[in-house]
């Protein structure tokens, strides 16, 4: 049922199909034009056939009429059409067919007005199928023309955003050149002045010991340990400027032999002291060896350093998996820890939480440890309570993955 | 006194220079040191020109070379030796301030026979400069064309 409604044009339907029609095959707007384009056609072709029967040349007036019905169809569109189709019978049927110079209309005449009306529908559809091909040209070319602008558009948008990001490394190389040579000059002339304080000092204490008091001694004694903390603040300080210039030379390194020769390193320092080391199975990680090893000398002597009180010291290394990609690596102490609303702290340069003559330090170690785990992509967070001891969490990406990634590189 | 002197230290600051010669006075090495205290006056004092031309042409048994020099610094007054038929065969140290490994890179690169950062502890300053003293100029056999120990 629907499919048969659907089937029947509806009048609305077969007027829009018409008017679709006829603005598809009209070329020209004008109605006056158009019309006149009519009259003028028809004119012109029934004037063309009568010169030339007046020249004795016969039966052209079929032909020549059909072509006035065709020009105006093909550029004036239907109504036009039909009024040279009604022009071109009523002249034809006057001029061309007995009785002559009458509209008399006989049997005979019929297959002529057959004839233009035909012909006419046929040029209107071939003007028709013209338009709609000329039509879907025009839109295919307005769309590549468009296209063509928007590319162009986006051509120069890649080509303003590469000049920005060009003039952008510049910028970085220069204030990176920069920072260099600052780090290149604190290394070579902040320290030169300080060995000579602590130098001098030391000359003339063994000068003038015997003639100082005590006072005077610690004195001595205090410019010699200021000027010494000094040294090691410049020497951590630069070490940790090192670390944002340094290039990361990645490989994979096996933690666990890491951690055991950080702890073996550091006995100097747990000599006489009861620590119960717990180091758990170790995955192999991918990064630069010396840059993790830092973090790991930092995070165990911290925990050696913050569990000195303890008569019985537990650290605890160890890790879990944290994604399928990542392992979290995690150093564990019982020793002082600290306040976990301080705890954004504990990672600035020369932030520390404990005073100096509690526990010595010159509060970058954690600074750059964390900076060494953000340059190989992973995160570091603490945890702890006071007198609970603390934790300290790593991520790295593992060896296997790091692998896989470097091979599906091109 | 020059005339004798086996270990030539390049170094321009005078504090340092004092405090490295007390170091080395500690073994009666003081005497053996000529001091320059840029690098175009230790190429000076090594080709026996200007100020030193009437200096014998033996070569010193030892040169302590800083890095920051007025002038011609440390790393080109090292380049010009090791480039100089005559004075590539001088044992040369830099002994410097910075822990930089850029410098220490090319200080090897261009044949430095030891790399010595300056301690800033006085003792360590000290036992490392007496070092470095006693080996290069008492216990290292310098290469020939050098300055002949006192008897």
């Amino acid at each position: 049922m629907i499919t048969d409604n659907a089937k029947k044009p509806t009048g609305v339907e077969v007027r829009r199909a018409m008017a679709r029609w006829n603005e598809e095959s009209q070329r020209i707007r004008s109605p006056i034009l158009r019309y006149g384009l009519s009259v003028v056609s028809v004119a012109i072709g029934l004037g063309l056939a009568l010169a030339l029967q007046h020249y004795r040349f016969h039966d052209v007036e079929l032909p020549v009429l059909t072509m006035s019905i065709a020009v105006t169809t093909w550029y004036a569109g239907i109504g036009p059409s039909v009024l040279a189709i009604v022009l071109a019978v009523a002249s034809f049927n006057y001029f061309f067919t007995e009785p002559f110079y009458s509209f008399a209309v006989t049997a005979s005449d019929l297959p002529y007005f057959f004839i233009f009306i035909t012909w006419a529908l046929i040029v209107a559809w071939f003007s028709a199928a013209g338009r709609r091909i000329e039509n879907g040209l025009r839109q295919a070319r307005d769309r590549l023309q468009v296209e063509l602008e928007q590319r162009q558009r986006r051509e120069d948008e890649i080509r303003q955003l590469n000049q920005e990001l060009t003039k952008q490394a510049a910028e970085l190389e220069a204030s990176n050149k920069e920072l260099e040579s600052f780090a290149y000059s604190v290394s070579h002339d902040l320290r030169a002045p300080l060995r000579h304080v602590v130098g001098f000092s030391e000359l003339l204490q063994r000068q003038a010991s015997s003639s100082l008091d005590d006072k005077s001694r610690r004195y001595m004694q205090t410019i010699l340990e200021s000027a010494k903390r000094m040294g090691n603040l410049i020497d951590d300080l630069l070490g940790f400027s090192r670390i944002g210039r340094a290039e990361t030379k990645k490989t994979a390194v096996n933690l666990e032999q890491l951690v055991r020769e950080v702890v073996a390193e550091l006995r100097q320092e747990t000599n006489g002291r009861d620590i119960d080391w717990k180091i758990g199975a170790l995955p192999v990680c991918y990064g630069d060896r010396s840059m993790l090893k830092i973090v790991l000398v930092n995070l165990v002597s911290n925990a050696v350093k913050f569990t000195r009180l303890r008569s019985r010291a537990e650290i605890q290394i160890g890790c879990v998996d944290l994604k399928e990609n990542q392992v979290e690596v995690f150093v564990k102490d019982n020793g002082a820890g600290f306040d976990m609303q301080y705890v954004n702290k504990l990672f600035g340069v020369f932030q520390r939480l404990h005073r100096p003559e509690e526990f010595e330090g010159t509060g970058i170690g954690l600074a750059t440890a964390q900076r060494i785990i953000h340059r190989h992509g992973g995160q570091m967070r603490a945890d702890g309570a006071v007198d609970q001891g603390a934790t300290f969490n790593f991520s790295l990406p593992k060896a296997q993955d790091a692998a896989e990634r470097s091979a599906n590189m091109p | 006194m020059s005339e004798l002197a086996r270990i030539l230290l390049v170094e321009d600051d005078p504090r340092d220079v004092e405090l490295t010669l007390t170091a080395l006075g500690e073994y009666n090495l003081a005497n053996e040191v000529v001091v320059t205290r840029d690098g175009e006056k230790a190429l000076d004092y090594l080709y026996s020109r200007g100020e030193f031309s009437t200096r014998s042409h033996d070569n010193p048994a030892v040169m302590l070379l800083d890095l920051k020099l007025p002038k011609i610094d440390g790393l080109e007054v090292l380049q010009q030796i090791r480039s100089d038929e005559r004075l590539k065969l001088i044992p040369v140290v830099v002994l410097t301030s910075s822990h930089e490994e850029k410098d220490m890179i090319r200080s090897y690169q261009l044949g430095v026979n030891a790399y010595v950062v300056k301690p800033v502890d006085f003792h360590e300053f000290v036992n490392a400069i007496k070092e470095l003293g006693v080996f290069w100029a008492v216990i290292n056999e310098p290469p020939p064309g050098s300055v002949k120990k006192a008897p």
